[in-house]
């Protein structure tokens, strides 16, 4: 059977959102606030678990957001970092380091450990990349603390965070790189991406093979609202860069592609030997449950394009990478994610993999 | 008189149009969010202004083909874009205009594409979109902080007219260019810059770290080697060591034999014969044990180390190749030692190295300089007890001119040395943070030393 994996986030339930905002307006207690989180998670994984999905994620019920989780309440932060434009106008700022030195505050091994007291399956850990927090570091520099020092610190924390998810047990740990694509956007000339891809193999390259086997990264458009923030970014432009990334696990947007065999071409020849596409065959901005035989559909199509022993589906990008996003449900996630469990199930029998 | 007020009316439009044209782009210079928005709505405006068929933008890449890939476009005839092939290489496809411009970071244009034979590869495909001329103008701007080329790339304009930029257009469009890139510059911030030299920074030093471990495995791998060749020196002598325990063994064990045969066995005897066999085996066994220590190859691991026992250990081993070439052993070892922090097999290996070069120092002297005397001594240095060990000979000694390349790797004064051992000495006590030097002897021969810090 061909592998399929969720990527990570699940809208939080209305409850939960609720209730973030009541500890804001100091209604609720923290601990109190807890008992919500763990009540979304336990609810989350069971039903992910309904879907048959064989991998799943605890949904980042817990998460601030994919980007910001490590890092949400560290006191040397401020708001007014790096904005962050998506198509339909609205923006989300990215915070701005202020002051030395870095540590993450609640790295990703936390909320694996929650989410282990209630799965059943293997559970896969989506981390933010390192390209993704060296936006933080300001344009201006900090004084006493160099960017050198804050990049070697943030490399420092991203190894320990995906090598203590390993040593937990994660099926495999992902790397959100959504603002791969986005650099090309704000820098054409792709030095950023450049800088983007050695920066993060500074940090894969601290694995061995072995470990980098349960390392994948993920590429999208950045799905917010209703909305992307690169999805006009030519993939021409970044995805051989992609596949320069020391990971072996790819989770590749394409249901949402104008042009998928246009991508699935530049994939067939710009992946590496050793690595696998996870190809994206649910397009969660899209409000529309997809059927399982549209699924079983696209991935036929890709495996024209990628041998079925590198391939593997998941969905085009995370159903509320924000915990505030309300854009879509819960539930049309959870028949989305069937349709892709199922879909994926039916390719395989056509495949001969079932 | 008509004529002339006409050509005047077309230069006054001409330069109304241009006008427009940089009111426009200065609006979007100031207002637009990002690159790609810039650059966009220049070519927009500049193709909306009426003078130009095709405007594009293209950034320079470092690839193998140095490609000139368009960012940006606007105009009639946009696949030509996608036929041609630009290149700011040395190249045939970069001697066009945005080769050359991103080359010589000045404008390049064509007047005629008819006829012009710098234009011939690309003629068919521009005839065929109605291009008469073009000029490519350059957008390069440097890194203030670092130096290095922070926008290399070229704004390329196509007409419908010959000789459409004369030298006032170029002028304009040049200008327009240099206001691009200041805008430009300031979106894009220093993000990437900053970004590529921290990151750079950091790459430096991963692969500093890796090369100090590939440095400090392939010493230990060749200190192996090294302990592997000095045991072979000592083949002879170890297989003697090893054989005379083994000899005593069997004539006891033999006696032991005879003795229960008889109808009484005299059982104290053999009792007696039985422990020298145990004794003999354990004897055996030491040398033995002592031996497969240095050969092994498990990485370096310090701990804290009797310095007395590793000269012990060193010299039951050497004990014997000493005795083989009646070379005297002296010892005076000084009995209040600090321990240190070390690697036993390490300062085993520099020890029986300097005690078989001195041994061999003396092997062809007169036989009453055959001697050796390994000496231990307690010294006070930067407010700590160092441990010092010396290793003494009558032997032939170095020259001056010798003693600043004793310590180099391949150099020996030894017929067939091969040169590493002192120097692997050394590179062991560095990484012991001890030293590790010579001295030459009043009379004859000279005196090897090293000293290691006691443990606190």
């Amino acid at each position: 059977m061909l592998p399929t994996e969720p990527i990570g986030s699940i809208p939080r339930p209305a409850a939960l959102i609720e209730a973030v905002q009541a500890l804001r307006a100091g209604r609720i207690s923290q601990s109190e606030l807890t008992e919500r989180y763990d009540s979304a998670v336990r609810d989350t994984i069971r039903r992910l678990e309904a879907t048959g999905s064989p991998v799943i994620t605890d949904g980042e019920q817990a998460k601030h957001s994919f980007a910001t989780y490590s890092i949400y309440g560290l006191e040397n932060l401020s708001p007014d970092g790096v904005p962050i434009s998506f198509a339909d106008g609205h923006i989300r700022s990215f915070p701005r380091l202020t002051s030395g030195p870095f540590r993450y505050k609640t790295p990703a091994d936390v909320y694996l450990e929650i989410a282990q007291r209630y799965a059943h399956v293997p559970l896969k850990q989506a981390v933010v990349s390192a390209s993704a927090l060296s936006l933080l570091y300001p344009q201006g520099g900090i004084s006493g603390y160099s960017r050198e020092e804050y990049l070697d610190a943030l490399v420092a924390e991203q190894e320990g965070e995906i090598r203590r998810c390993l040593n937990k047990g994660a099926h495999v740990v992902q790397m959100d790189f959504t603002e791969g694509r986005l650099s090309i956007k704000l820098d054409p000339t792709r030095r950023l991406l450049h800088s983007f891809i050695d920066l993060n193999n500074l940090v894969l390259e601290r694995f061995s093979a072995e470990e980098r086997k349960r390392l994948g990264v993920h590429t999208c458009p950045g799905a917010d609202r209703h909305s992307t923030h690169s999805a006009d970014v030519d993939y021409a432009a970044f995805l051989p860069r992609l596949f320069e990334l020391q990971a072996t696990n790819f989770y590749v947007q394409l249901a949402s592609e104008p042009d998928r065999k246009r991508v699935l071409k530049m994939i067939r020849d710009h992946a590496k030997d050793g690595q696998r596409i996870f190809v994206g065959v649910i397009d969660p901005l899209n409000p529309r449950v997809e059927t399982p035989e549209e699924v079983r559909d696209r991935v036929l199509e890709a495996a024209e394009y990628i041998r079925p022993d590198r391939l593997g589906t998941t969905d085009d990008c995370g159903f509320a990478p924000f915990s505030d996003d309300t854009s879509r449900t819960r539930e049309t996630a959870f028949e989305k994610i069937r349709a892709r469990v199922g879909g994926t199930a039916m390719a395989s029998t056509v495949l001969g993999l079932g | 008189m008509q004529e002339q007020r006409e050509a005047h009316e077309a230069i006054l439009d001409r330069l109304n149009r241009r006008l427009r044209t940089l009111s426009q782009c200065t609006n979007t210079l100031l207002q637009a969010e990002s690159e790609q928005e810039l650059l966009q709505s220049v070519c927009e405006i500049l193709v909306a202004g009426g003078e130009v068929q095709l405007a594009w933008i293209g950034y320079c890449e470092d690839d193998a083909e140095r490609t000139v890939r368009p960012v940006a476009q606007a105009g009639s005839g946009l696949d030509y874009l996608e036929r041609v092939q630009t290149s700011w290489g040395e190249m045939e496809p970069g001697q066009g205009p945005p080769g050359v411009a991103a080359r010589t970071g000045k404008a390049c244009w064509v007047d005629d594409i008819r006829t012009d034979p710098r234009f011939s590869r690309w003629r068919v495909a521009a005839l065929a979109r109605g291009y008469a001329s073009c000029i490519a103008v350059p957008l390069i701007a440097h890194s203030k902080q670092w130096g290095a080329v922070n926008l290399r790339a070229t704004l390329n304009l196509y007409s419908a007219e010959r000789n459409a930029f004369d030298e006032s257009a170029i002028q304009h469009y040049s200008g327009l260019a240099t206001s691009v890139v200041h805008a430009v510059t300031a979106l894009r911030g220093d993000l990437a810059e900053n970004l590529a030299h921290g990151v750079t920074a950091l790459r430096a030093r991963a692969e500093r770290r890796q090369a100090a471990e590939a440095l400090h495995q392939a010493r230990e791998e060749l200190a192996h080697v090294t302990r592997v060749t000095t045991l072979g020196e000592l083949a002879a002598s170890i297989a003697h060591e090893i054989n005379q325990p083994l000899a005593a063994i069997i004539a006891d064990a033999n006696a032991c034999l005879h003795w229960l045969e008889a109808d009484r066995p005299d059982l104290d005897s053999v009792r007696e014969a039985l422990a020298a066999v145990v004794k003999d085996g354990e004897r055996a066994g030491e040398v033995i044990t002592r031996i497969r220590a240095l050969l092994s190859r498990s990485s370096v691991a310090h701990g804290p180390c009797d310095l007395a026992e590793v000269i012990r250990d060193v010299l039951l081993l050497v004990g014997p190749e000493l005795e083989r070439h009646r070379t005297v052993l002296q010892i005076s070892l000084a009995t209040d030692l600090p321990p240190v922090m070390g690697d036993r097999v390490q300062l085993q290996q520099v020890l029986l190295n300097l005690l078989l070069n001195a041994a061999e120092a003396v092997r062809n002297v007169p036989p009453e300089r055959r001697r050796l005397l390994v000496r231990s001594a307690v010294e006070q240095r930067d407010d700590r007890a160092w441990a010092v060990v010396a290793v003494e000979d009558a032997g032939v000694g170095f020259r001056e001119e010798q003693a600043a390349r004793l310590f180099e790797a391949f150099y020996t004064t030894k017929p067939g040395g091969l040169g590493m051992g002192l120097s692997i000495s050394r590179s062991i006590m560095d990484g012991h943070r001890g030293r590790l030097w010579a001295t030459a002897n009043p009379g004859h021969g000279a005196t090897f030393h090293f000293a290691l810090p006691g443990m606190r």
